[in-house]
């Protein structure tokens, strides 16, 4: 072999020969480094300072980018007054009502629709509330009183909101993973057919999965309407069309796509919890709950940990199953923060301002983490800290 | 003691008995695994049998499970009629050449990390390792910038090129794996004289196999499901991968859902061949991440 050595007489030491080796196998994973990672991640902070569609030279906006997207107003939303008896006004059946008449009209049976009336307080429109320039973001009830939050970029906030409440279905998905991965966790038959069953989902491509689940949600054909009408529940549920229902529906499929995979690591975890303990608990005349509750579960807080800082990273970057399967809508019920930053983006060539919004979700996500971190030490427990108490 | 006695022995006499007990658990256990994988494979017979359907076939009420008439007609006429065929072509080349590129770079740097003494070696694989904790949609707009200054708009560079220069994950994964390889592997090189990538290429990348199948198999299915990527980057339908072309067919034959099931399953197959077979790479790869912290 000793024709291959590269320097016969270089004079350099076996070790630094060894160490120039080193740094030539690292450098090309070094310059991708620089270029895809870190050079990015600069750039886009300083994008965000920039208002630029790559058409014209970038121009230099200072926090202008930043106040329109994180400046947020809370405003109280008064009920609207009937002018002639000073009274708040309801809305009843559409129609405006004073507050005294309104209770006579409750209950009473509409002769055009045949249902009995309701009625809802008639807030002042949020436009009269809010600053020029700011439209609702979000509008909630505190102690019965009407709040409208503001903002000058509505849809990226609604974007988050409608990220945020998807992110519902981690922690479900997350113990229907660990029921399953306690169940396959004995002697059982045909271990390996359920671990792929269960697994399958997770590695197919999401651009076939959805159009699968846009067609198991079909209205009127589907399997999914199908299946509730033999079940004798409402079957005329319109999934993906319904702004009430299309969340849930979206979350269905990311907990039918992500399930495998949780419980795999929880099956994972589950096998290195050492069997002394379950036996020692056992002598202890432990029961089945006290040994989930005192053996399984604190040995399982590092898995549940690292499922739940996992899913939350992924969860909020959500893109390709709303956008296939729903562009987003109806109107925007289905449209996440990633959908709201791409179509900024790539599609209006704000490039300055999206940074902005990638900026503030990446820091978002970066936020949890740590918090999420922080909070580990409370609950999460390890077997070297444990070993030593 | 006199009181107590009754007690247990009535409490005895209501519980099952330990035997008994785990009986009943693992058979629920089985009820629930099997129910619950039935209830996830549904969607999959769902498109199958929808994939052999005549057109008007989806409409009769109550669904049929097989299909009458059966017909392959929506294979046929995805395959020939439509342009799938060219985006599984298409995703085939991108899912192998950036594969292959990223595990080259990746077990190389792997090996180095693990093996090879350097100055300033924990701090540089510190530095590859934070950039796993970025989010994506933190570096998506200047990534895009700059390859639009390259002229990589509407080629596959893009989803390529970065791969060459290996992933975190990968790397990761690798030097896990040569740090646990005996010391004295190496030895024999170096008496023999032979350089650090003669070590590494003789050697170490023999012993490398099962991680190199579990890195191909992940970053093989990555690169085909990839999404967001293909939409930011690639413009002409004749350079779409299979996922792209897929939700186009979608515009172009709504509603058309035997043939869109019959496009799925295509897009599906090679995903589910790959994982069927080669499974045990898929659950060494989650042993290896070390989640156990």
């Amino acid at each position: 072999m000793a024709r291959y050595r590269l320097w016969p007489q270089s004079g350099l030491t076996l070790k630094q020969r060894e160490a120039i080796w080193g740094y030539l196998f690292v450098a090309l994973p070094m310059i991708g480094f620089v270029i895809f990672a870190a050079g990015p991640l600069i750039a886009s902070i300083i994008l965000s300072f920039a208002q630029w569609d790559l058409l014209r030279d970038p121009k230099w906006v200072g926090f202008d980018n930043w106040n329109t997207l994180l400046t947020l107003t809370v405003k109280h939303l008064p009920q609207e007054i009937d002018e002639a008896t000073g009274e708040p006004l309801f809305l009843c059946a559409r129609e405006r009502v004073p507050q005294s008449q309104a209770r006579e009209v409750e209950g009473q049976i509409d002769p055009r629709t045949g249902k009995a009336i309701e009625c809802q307080p008639r807030y002042v429109r949020d436009r009269d509330v809010l600053p020029q320039g700011y439209r609702t973001a979000l509008e909630f009830s505190l102690f019965n009183r009407r709040y409208v939050i503001g903002s000058r970029d509505p849809g990226f906030w609604e974007g988050l909101y409608n990220t945020s409440y998807m992110l519902l279905g981690i922690p479900v998905s997350m113990a229907i993973a660990l029921l399953l991965a306690m169940a396959l966790n004995q002697k059982i038959h045909g271990k390996s057919i359920y671990r792929m069953l269960y697994y399958l989902p997770v590695v197919l491509p999401i651009a076939a999965t959805s159009l699968i689940w846009m067609w198991v949600y079909n209205p009127e054909f589907g399997i999914l309407n199908y299946a509730l009408d033999q079940l004798g529940l409402p079957s005329d549920l319109k999934w993906l069309q319904d702004r009430h229902l299309v969340k849930p529906a979206l979350m269905i499929m990311g907990i039918w796509g992500g399930l495998g995979y949780q419980m795999l690591i929880f099956l994972a975890g589950l096998q290195g919890i050492p069997t002394q303990l379950y036996e020692a608990a056992k002598i202890d005349g432990a029961g089945m709950w006290a040994r989930f509750r005192y053996v399984t579960w604190p040995g399982l807080t590092p898995t549940t940990f690292f499922l739940l800082v996992t899913g939350l990273i992924g969860g909020f970057q959500v893109f390709a199953q709303p956008y296939i399967m729903t562009a987003g809508g109806p109107y925007t019920a289905s449209t996440t923060v990633v959908m709201v930053i791409w179509r900024n983006a790539f599609r209006d060539l704000q490039m300055g301002y999206a940074s902005a919004q990638a900026w503030t979700l990446g820091v978002l996500i970066m936020a949890i983490t740590l918090v999420n971190f922080l909070l580990a030490r409370r609950w999460v427990y390890l077997e070297t800290e444990g070993a030593r108490t | 003691m006199t009181t107590l006695r009754p007690v247990v022995r009535a409490s005895r006499s209501l519980t099952l008995g330990n035997r008994e007990r785990e009986l009943l658990i693992k058979l629920l256990s089985y009820v629930v695994l099997s129910v619950g994988a039935f209830t996830m494979l549904v969607p999959f017979f769902w498109m199958l049998s929808t994939s052999f359907k005549d057109p008007h076939g989806i409409f009769k009420m109550p669904p049929q499970w097989i299909p009458d008439p059966f017909t392959t007609e929506n294979y046929v006429k995805i395959w020939e009629k439509t342009d799938l065929a060219r985006g599984f072509v298409n995703s085939m080349i991108i899912a192998v050449v950036s594969t292959a590129g990223e595990i080259f770079t990746s077990t190389l740097a792997g090996y180095a990390f693990a093996r090879i003494r350097f100055k300033g070696r924990n701090v540089l694989f510190g530095l590859l390792l934070s950039t796993m904790m970025i989010p994506g949609v933190v570096t998506m707009i200047p990534a895009f910038i700059l390859f639009k200054n390259l002229g990589w708009i509407d080629t596959w560079y893009p989803l390529i090129v970065p791969l060459l220069f290996g992933s975190s994950f990968a790397i990761f994964l690798c030097r896990q794996f040569f740090a646990t390889l005996p010391e004295e592997l190496a030895d024999a090189g170096k008496v023999d004289g032979a350089n650090q990538f003669q070590i590494y290429w003789s050697i170490f990348l023999p012993q490398a196999k099962p991680i190199i199948a579990t890195l191909a198999v992940l970053g093989f299915i990555a690169r085909w499901n990839d999404y967001l990527g293909p939409l930011i980057y690639v413009r002409s339908s004749d350079k779409y991968p299979i996922a792209l072309m897929l939700t186009t067919l979608n515009t172009m034959y709504e509603r058309q859902w035997t043939l869109l099931m019959a496009g799925s399953m295509i897009a599906l197959l090679p995903i589910i061949i790959l994982f069927v077979t080669l499974q045990r790479y898929f659950i060494e790869s989650i042993a290896l991440t070390g989640i156990k912290g």
